[in-house]
């Protein structure tokens, strides 16, 4: 499926934000992937023809960056945290459970094209370990069950909504907001109580740092 | 390598010199040198890998890690700018850098593979070499080593090993920064971190070979070399390079009398440390299809002959043309064999009927070249180029005419030079110079230069502005006369740029009619009597001034020419008509390496040395000589100058024949410091200027195409341009012109794929001169500036 002239035009627009187009090159990536449900040739080339860079420029922002994606991410992309505390927490037992829910892999969409797994990095919510995410909406504090539900509910095409953050939308529309971020979508408070509950003890008890 | 001054820093006088302290040794160093330069001054070698002295410091290799006092961890050498004072310490007088040299070349070593002993790199390694000096003798990684898919193409001639590369980005940094073609690129990340191109898109460069070169590993080769040879069984010889006049210092390396390879060498002032891929991969038309005897036709067909029979066959044929023969000297010639040629036209047949110029020409540039350019000293050198405010170019492309000249103005234009081109569109060169298109239809430059925008004018009014005209001007009615006048009224320097590398050389040497060594005019009385004192003979036995370019052609179709001796033209510069009408001659001598169109009507035929085979000199555009030694020492063959100086002998006239002798007589004649023939501007040709044709064609060489000394590798040829049309979509939707174009002119017609530019100004179309599919002379029997017909045309359609 090509770019569209009117994903183009849009490219165009966001170049148009930035002092220096060039800049404009991650959003316009996010763009290509919600029209392609991945980084293709043809997406390269559109941002390359944009920008007036080379294809070559581009492939090397598109493969370094993990959020790019070289296959088909289909309808949901579902990430689970495996790094050390997520991990020991149970994120490798919610990761087990989903790649037998799913039939996906790591980096790999599920036979029906509804799911796409992928092992992320820390995403700095270790105080909901172990956390998951779905179009890189926090699911917190998930257990290997309700990360399932999750699942079935939006197999089922019920409403989901995220811990911290809007209702399940889906990969697309996720990427579309991280090239267009002004939607509303993305202002949703990150931070809760519990994130910040050692931090108001410290503040009760006068604690400081070491230097401070 | 080559250590340069940071750009725009006065070469002269450091403006400040601060103190630093290398290895407990107190240096005196410009502001703003580098750690590990400023260490190389003293003597102490600091490994590294992405540093290059042409490139910026990066730091991405971590090789060259030393302790600075009073900073906690160790810097990269290649990176960090001294200051006054700094206490720098090696890995010769520190513990903590020895220890991270070799941490870091322990984390090198572990993905890259032990295969040295079939390493193209091996033996001249610097990872191999580093390894050995700075790092552990035993690995400790027992476990497997990354792999890839080995090799791969990033070009149809660069392969490229990535299990080898250490990621030091040079390749990557060189595409970008010097050549402008960024399309090799470190992709993927970590431990997948890897270089490469787009998908769809190879490694497009001209200069693509100079990663090789500079690759500290063997992760980058070439399909040509490739697991042909060894470093250190090959034999190594300095050479100028043939190709163009760039005058690029070559290394030739060769094994069993073969050249395997040639690298670009060091030489600061000139090509810095690159080449372009036709200098580097262009030579096995050395050694192919090589003419190996003599040949003498007889009842219409070329036979072998022995040389002391084709020898006297030549002369008397010669000898009995006399005074009306022609001689016409390729633009390939050496310096030396231009000198014979007109030393043998003159002093033994009698006639000054001489031209080296084997290309469109004219009586204007004629002129132009005998009074502003023959003999005189270099005016207008590289460095100047880099200091230059501005410069404009008029019918001159340089990334495709003279690739250095390309990259030494893309530097300058990265330091603040403006680069101002006459021409019809703005070329992918142009844009690589940051350069700006001052429109004109090919033929009407003399137009546009009259009346230059004010801005770039005065631009030209600075000091150390630059005119740089190439040789198609020729081709343009009144455009040389323009550049003269303009440069003197802007007071810009001028030079004069061909494209073969022979061509300057040849014009000092005075193969030209009119024009004795030197810039002496023929017709100056003290010019006639210093050359026939050296030579030998009376001032009146020197022949008065004959013919050359098209007055030399109309005698030559006319009748008025009977023979003509011809050196290692290259037919297809030459317009249609020009080699076939040596065939209406009643005699044909042509000294060549190859068979040519020539040699297919030349009456006898006597083989010549190539480069390689002898020693001699080019002249570059800037008028710098540039010597190059013989590589083959045991040649089969003698030059141009030494089968002249058989051929002399013959007719029983004595002529010197060797390199040393014929620069022992040039550097007796000296330097000419007489009167010079003056200029005599040309008045536009107004027929030409006729534009009732449809459009006009615009047209030149393009680096790599159907050259003949080009020919012999595949891997070259295939990384040439693809062959389309270039036009305005305002041109293209005039003619209804679709994806594919029907160009017809009085000679013939092509088709060729459109592609459309913007940049281009409407009522042009633009071809490659001389590439597969579109031979201009040959296919439309007119050239660069001619009036052609377009026309709407399918793919592969019929006439």
């Amino acid at each position: 499926m090509p770019i569209s002239d009117s994903t183009r035009e849009q490219m165009r627009e966001i170049a148009a934000r930035y002092p220096s187009a060039r800049s404009a090159l991650l959003p316009m990536l996010h763009l290509a992937q919600s029209e392609e449900d991945e980084i293709t040739t043809d997406g390269i080339n559109a941002c390359a023809e944009v920008l007036d860079i080379t294809p070559a420029e581009v492939t090397a922002v598109a493969t370094f960056y993990t959020m790019y994606k070289r296959e088909r991410v289909g309808k949901h992309h579902i990430g689970v945290c495996t790094n050390t505390l997520c991990g020991l927490l149970g994120g490798d037992a919610v990761w087990d459970s989903l790649v037998e829910a799913t039939g996906a892999g790591h980096n790999t969409a599920s036979p029906d094209g509804e799911f796409f797994l992928e092992r992320i990095e820390c995403q700095a919510a270790c105080t909901h370990a172990p956390v998951m995410t779905v179009d890189w909406e926090f699911m917190d504090d998930v257990t290997p069950g309700s990360a399932v539900e999750v699942i079935e509910s939006l197999r089922r095409g019920e409403s989901v909504q995220a811990t911290r953050g809007p209702a399940i939308r889906d990969f697309q529309a996720t990427e579309r907001t991280l090239a267009f971020p002004d939607d509303g979508l993305a202002d949703a408070p990150s931070v809760d109580d519990k994130m910040l509950a050692g931090l108001q003890i410290a503040k009760e008890r006068g604690m400081t740092g070491g230097n401070a | 390598m080559t250590i340069t001054n940071e750009p725009g820093a006065d070469v002269a006088v450091p403006s400040e010199l601060i103190t630093v302290i290398v290895d407990g040794v107190a240096i005196g160093v410009p502001k703003g040198t580098l750690a590990i330069r400023a260490a190389e001054m003293l003597g102490i070698e600091i490994p590294r890998f992405c540093d290059h002295p042409l490139l910026d410091p990066v730091a991405a290799c971590r090789a060259c890690l030393v302790e600075i006092e009073g900073v906690p961890k160790p810097q990269p050498a290649c990176a960090q700018v001294v200051s006054d004072g700094m206490q720098i310490k090696t890995q010769f007088s520190s513990d903590v850098a020895r220890e991270a040299q070799e941490g870091v070349m322990e984390f090198l070593l572990l993905n890259h593979p032990l295969d040295c002993p079939v390493c193209d790199k091996g033996g001249e390694c610097p990872l191999q070499n580093q390894a050995m000096s700075v790092g552990r003798p035993e690995s400790r990684f027992t476990l497997d080593k990354r792999e890839f898919e080995k090799p791969i193409n990033v070009s149809a001639q660069i392969l490229l090993d990535r299990e080898r590369c250490v990621s030091c980005a040079r390749c990557t940094r060189f595409a970008d920064q010097i050549a402008g073609d960024p399309m090799l690129e470190l992709l993927e990340r970590g431990a997948q971190q890897q270089v490469g191109t787009a998908d769809d898109e190879p490694f497009d460069s001209y200069f693509s070979g100079n990663t090789i070169q500079i690759c500290p590993v063997g992760a980058l080769t070439s399909a040509t070399y490739r697991f042909r040879a060894r470093p250190f069984d090959l034999v190594s010889v300095p050479t100028a390079c043939e190709h163009c006049a760039s005058g690029c210092s070559l290394r030739t390396d060769y094994r069993r009398s073969t050249i395997t390879r040639r690298l670009a060498w060091d030489d600061p002032e000139v090509n810095e440390e690159w080449n372009c891929d036709k200098g580097r991969f262009a030579f096995p038309y050395m050694q192919q299809g090589r003419l190996e005897w003599p040949l003498i036709r007889e009842d219409g067909e070329l036979r072998t002959a022995s040389w002391p029979e084709a020898i006297d066959v030549a002369a008397r044929g010669l000898q009995a043309a006399g005074k009306d023969t022609a001689v016409l000297v390729g633009g390939r010639s050496t310096v030396e064999d231009a000198y014979a040629y007109q030393r043998f036209a003159r002093a033994v047949l009698g006639t000054d009927n001489i031209d080296f110029r084997a290309r469109a020409n004219s009586a204007e540039e004629h002129s132009f070249l005998a009074s502003r350019v023959a003999g005189t000293p270099v005016q207008v050198e590289y460095s100047d180029l880099e200091s230059a405010p501005t410069v404009l170019l008029v019918s001159f492309e340089p990334e495709d005419e003279s690739p250095i000249v390309f990259l030494r103005l893309r530097k300058a234009s990265r330091t603040g030079t403006r680069v101002y081109s006459v021409g019809s569109g703005t070329t992918r060169g142009l844009e690589k110079m940051a350069g700006t298109c001052i429109p004109a239809l090919p033929g009407r430059e003399a137009d546009v230069l009259a009346s230059l925008p004010a801005d770039v004018r005065d631009a030209l009014a600075e000091p150390g502005a630059v005119i740089m005209v190439g040789e198609r001007a020729a081709a343009s009615s009144g455009t040389l006369t323009a550049v003269v006048e303009l440069a003197e009224s802007t007071g810009a320097a001028l030079a004069w740029v061909p494209r073969r590398a022979g061509e300057r050389g040849a014009l000092d040497a005075g193969a030209l009619a009119g024009v004795l060594p030197g810039g002496r005019p023929l017709t100056d009385a003290i010019a006639r009597n210093s050359i026939a004192q050296a030579w030998g003979l009376a001032e009146s036995d020197l022949p008065r001034p004959g013919l050359s370019g098209v007055e030399l052609h109309d005698a030559i179709t006319e009748g008025r020419i009977s023979a003509a001796l011809v050196g290692g033209v290259e037919p297809a510069d030459y317009p249609l008509d020009a080699v076939e009408a040596l065939g209406d001659l009643d005699f044909v001598v042509s000294l060549e390496n190859h068979h040519s169109a020539v040699t297919e009507l030349a009456d006898v035929v006597l083989p010549v040395a190539v480069v390689s085979e002898k020693s001699g000199t080019f002249v570059d555009w800037e008028g710098r000589p540039r010597p190059f030694g013989q590589v083959f020492r045991d040649a089969m063959m003698g030059s141009d100058a030494y089968v002249l100086g058989m051929l002399a002998s013959a007719l029983d006239r004595a002529q010197p024949s060797t390199v040393t002798d014929i620069r022992a007589e040039l550097g007796r004649l000296g330097p000419w410091t007489g009167s010079r023939i003056p200029f005599e501007p040309a008045r536009v040709d107004s027929a030409q200027a006729d534009t009732t044709g449809e459009v006009r064609l615009d047209s030149w060489r393009l680096l790599l195409d159907l050259g003949v000394m080009q020919e012999g590798d595949p891997h070259l040829a295939a990384t040439a341009r693809p062959t389309v049309a270039r036009m305005s979509p305002g041109t293209a939707q005039r003619f209804a012109i679709g994806t594919h174009v029907r160009i017809e002119g009085p000679g013939g017609f092509v088709q060729l794929p459109v592609e459309l530019d913007e940049s281009m100004i409407d009522g042009v179309v633009w071809t490659p001169m001389n590439s597969e599919g579109c031979r201009v002379y040959r296919d439309l029997g007119v050239g660069y500036g001619h009036a052609v017909s377009i026309a709407p045309a399918t793919e592969g359609g019929s006439a």
